[in-house]
């Protein structure tokens, strides 16, 4: 089930909210629980064992890590949980990409295997492995009762497109979570921002990206306007998700972390990184990053370690060459970057900063959504009428008109500007009183769209 | 306002509005058709283990809550004037209101489907007929070509000479000059039959055909308002078109006879008009695959064998004067392979007249 689905805003949520306020307290969490495993049951039927098979093994792990603490045998079930953990991932999510990539070397072909990645599984993968690796850091406590320990993995808020939640963050909520109205409200506010981002920007783009990938009316227009709206598709769909579903958990007394914090506004891929994907990314560093030696070690193994974090990090993304691509480009650019940019960058125009971030993501997202290698560089060689193609055709004209409007709003919209209007001292009262108003208008509006069956895609299902 | 009252009223309408739409929508009635868009509506599935495990039942009862949501044809409605009107997006779901009047994006020109069009006609040339057969095609161009440059169109020109270079042997009537954009109705695809008259004369004179003046000849009978197809696709509330019927006291009663159904009925299929969903089948009765019309009071033995697609409903009738006998064949509907078992092909006239729509779609079959 996705958050942007009639099923989900006006049959599974309402039920949930109400029987989830409705029960006493010391009930909630198994409404939650079994909420969870109904959602991710009406997606995936068959995967929700393996959901529920994983948790079980990263509970009895936890278990036995606690128990065995201190002693040799701690780090051997770690590392018999990531073991399993992880191999149950690669199994599912990159078997088939390691037969093909062997099969280029093998003269007799290994058969593929049928096998369908399950939504969800890299993301509750991590909050697991989260949870382990804290609790043999003994940064977390042991979760003894494995309802609140399946409760964390299933959430249904986080589970299929985050952000990462560790264990650690809701720890405490697990077992005491405030509910108010003040807090409720902000979560149906964040909530049906990220509905209209989702529904109203990302998904009215993507059509416009599908439309050129189906175009052979290539022309220098075109190619760009296929380049910003892949990057802002990308952003509004999945910071619209993660606002989502932020504003669900606060609605169920949660706090998550922030994913997003207006990556398109940075002065350099660095700062990028630091405002996109932020679960992710800080995910990564705690656990990848920092365990191999992060920059405290020599040069040569600083920049090992950021490759391995970056050949990971396009990996997660999906079992394709263009995801590690992807994640290799950012490596090498955040190395070239710390080791000679950094204090160029800082000198440079504010304006020349940004158009340099906003430059070399626009090509990392034309990676990242490239089917292969060809019309990955047919769709950056576009970009500069490589080939002698024309600058603009009829059918570029007619979409830069088409869409024009969306991709201004998606511009303003993916930088602060109307977060700092709205924040004025002087607006506060406006703002206040049309707040309601507007965001029953996205809600209304979001759902017209979901209605008539608009192209409402699902970007993470290679996740 | 305080930020404790706003709170108040986010949290109360947000929570009202959910229950108000999940109550609304549990006790509303399912329908089975959408007229506006003029298919079916998806039920409540039967929910089966084996549907369930394989995940069809999700997607089923997705498809279900949405087909089923209350005031369906109002969100679409306001779906599109946001498009319209907010996002200044030139169409919505590839259609698109201009001067009143709703038009579909039919781009690019697809050369292979026009290509393999051409060679399906020219492999019914080869295979059936002979030189007793005077032989001619026209192309109907959609309504888009007659709007401004800068809307997505098929090139009309260039189909015109991949259809010409194929069927060199056939001569073609040409008549794009012969419609305005006035001609086709403002909600549907279709051209109007009262505005055929130029049509009509152009291909009379360039099939070597006694000039008929359908103005003169006829009558004209308003039916009443018309919501064509493109009018549910878009979803917005403009006004609706008239369906008129040009009518003379032969044509009243002359019949059409059905292959499949065995059926005869009249050119105009009043009954369809009451009971279809889409009016333009008031016209030969819609989509049939193989008709024809005899007209005892046409020239003895002159035969067509128009080759049409719904456009052709229109402006059969109005070829009946030149004619004692038309056959229509909808290849849409009839594999070519077969016609000889039902049609006895001697020396008739003979005219392909298709539309841009469908000789870009390689439907033909």
């Amino acid at each position: 089930m996705v958050f942007s689905s009639i099923t989900f805003l006006y049959y599974f949520l309402p039920l949930v909210l109400a029987i989830y306020y409705i029960v006493p307290s010391k009930c909630k969490n198994l409404v939650l629980l079994i909420a969870s495993f109904l959602f991710y049951f009406f997606g995936e039927p068959i995967y929700v064992l393996l959901m529920a098979f994983s948790i079980l093994i990263t509970y009895l792990f936890g278990r036995l890590i606690g128990k065995f603490q201190d002693t040799k045998y701690a780090k051997l079930f770690l590392i018999l949980a990531i073991i399993i953990s992880i191999g149950l991932l690669v199994y599912f999510k990159y078997t088939n990409f390691l037969i093909n990539n062997i099969n280029l070397w093998l003269k007799h072909k290994i058969d593929f295997i049928y096998v369908v990645l399950p939504i969800g599984i890299s993301f509750y993968t991590f909050q697991m492995l989260s949870y382990l690796i804290d609790v043999y850091r003994k940064q977390a406590k042991v979760q003894k009762n494995i309802l609140k320990l399946a409760m964390y993995v299933s959430l249904f808020p986080q589970l299929i497109a985050g952000p990462i939640v560790r264990y650690t963050t809701i720890e405490n909520q697990l077992e005491n979570r405030t509910h108010t109205m003040e807090k409720f409200a902000l979560g149906v506010r964040r909530f049906i921002i990220g509905l209209g981002k989702k529904v109203l920007i990302a998904n009215v783009l993507g059509k416009l990206v599908n439309t050129f990938l189906a175009s052979s009316e290539m022309s220098i227009i075109y190619y760009w306007l296929y380049a910003i709206a892949v990057m802002l598709q990308i952003y509004f769909d999945f910071s619209g998700y993660s606002d989502m579903a932020i504003g669900l958990g606060k609605m169920f007394g949660f706090e998550f972390p922030e994913n997003f914090n207006y990556p398109y506004i940075a002065k350099s891929i660095t700062e990028f990184w630091r405002r996109w994907h932020i679960s992710l990314s800080s995910w990564f560093r705690d656990y990848v990053y920092i365990p191999l030696g992060g920059n405290r070690t020599s040069k040569i193994k600083w920049i090992r370690n950021i490759m391995i974090v970056w050949f990971l990090t396009g990996l997660w993304h999906g079992a394709a060459w263009n995801f590690v691509i992807w994640g290799m480009y950012f490596g090498i650019i955040l190395i070239i970057e710390k080791l000679l940019l950094n204090k160029y960058i800082e000198k440079l125009p504010k304006l020349l900063s940004h158009l340099y971030v906003l430059i070399i993501v626009m090509i990392s997202f034309i990676i990242f959504n490239g089917e292969s290698t060809n019309q990955i560089l047919q769709n950056i060689g576009g970009l500069v009428g490589i080939k002698n193609i024309p600058f603009a055709m009829p059918e570029s004209i007619y979409y830069l008109k088409s869409y024009f409007v969306v991709i201004a709003i998606g511009i303003i919209a993916s930088t602060p500007l109307l977060k700092n209007i709205i924040n004025l001292e002087k607006f506060k009262k406006v703002v206040t009183l049309l707040e309601p108003v507007f965001l029953i208008c996205i809600l209304f509006i979001s759902t017209a769209y979901i209605v008539d069956g608009s192209f409402n895609p699902f970007l993470y299902f290679r996740f | 306002m305080k930020n404790d009252t706003k709170n108040k009223i986010v949290t109360i309408s947000f929570i009202t509005i959910l229950f108000i739409v999940f109550v609304l929508n549990i006790i509303k009635k399912d329908n089975t058709i959408s007229v506006a868009e003029r298919r079916k509506l998806a039920q409540f599935p039967t929910i089966t283990m084996e549907k369930i495990i394989s995940g069809k039942t999700s997607e089923d009862i997705d498809k279900y809550t949405v087909d089923q949501f209350i005031f369906r044809d109002y969100f679409r409605s306001a779906k599109s004037l946001w498009s319209n009107y907010l996002y200044r997006q030139k169409d919505n779901n590839g259609l698109f209101l201009k001067d009143g009047g709703i038009y579909k994006i039919e781009y690019p020109l697809n050369k292979a489907n026009v290509k393999k069009s051409s060679e399906k006609i020219k492999n019914i040339c080869d295979k059936y007929l002979n030189k007793n057969n005077n032989i001619y095609f026209s192309i109907i161009p959609d309504k888009n070509y007659y709007l401004k440059s800068d809307y997505l169109k098929i090139d009309v020109g260039e189909m015109q000479e991949i259809m010409q270079n194929t069927l060199t042997n056939i001569e073609y009537i040409d008549i794009t000059n012969c419609l305005q954009i006035q001609d086709y109705y403002k909600t549907d695809l279709h051209w109007k039959q009262e505005n055929l008259s130029n049509v009509v004369g152009q291909i009379e004179r360039k099939m070597h055909l006694k000039t008929t003046s359908p103005l003169n000849n006829y009558t004209m009978h308003d039916l009443g308002s018309f919501y064509g197809s493109y009018y549910g696709q878009l979803g917005m509330n403009i006004e609706p078109d008239r369906i008129n019927i040009l009518k003379n006291y032969k044509i009243e009663n002359i019949k059409t006879y059905n292959y499949e159904t065995e059926k005869y009925a009249n050119i105009y299929d009043l009954q369809k008009w009451q009971t279809s969903s889409d009016k333009y089948d008031v016209y030969l009765s819609g989509a049939v695959a193989l008709m024809t019309i005899e007209n005892p009071e046409g020239p003895y033995g002159k035969e067509l064998l128009l080759f049409r697609d719904s456009f052709g409903s229109s402006i059969a009738p109005l070829l009946l004067e030149n004619y004692q006998k038309i056959t229509l064949i909808d290849l849409r509907y009839v594999s070519s392979s077969i016609l000889d078992k039902y049609i006895n092909f001697e020396n008739q006239d003979v005219l392909f007249l298709y539309s841009t729509l469908v000789l870009n779609q390689n439907i033909l079959r």
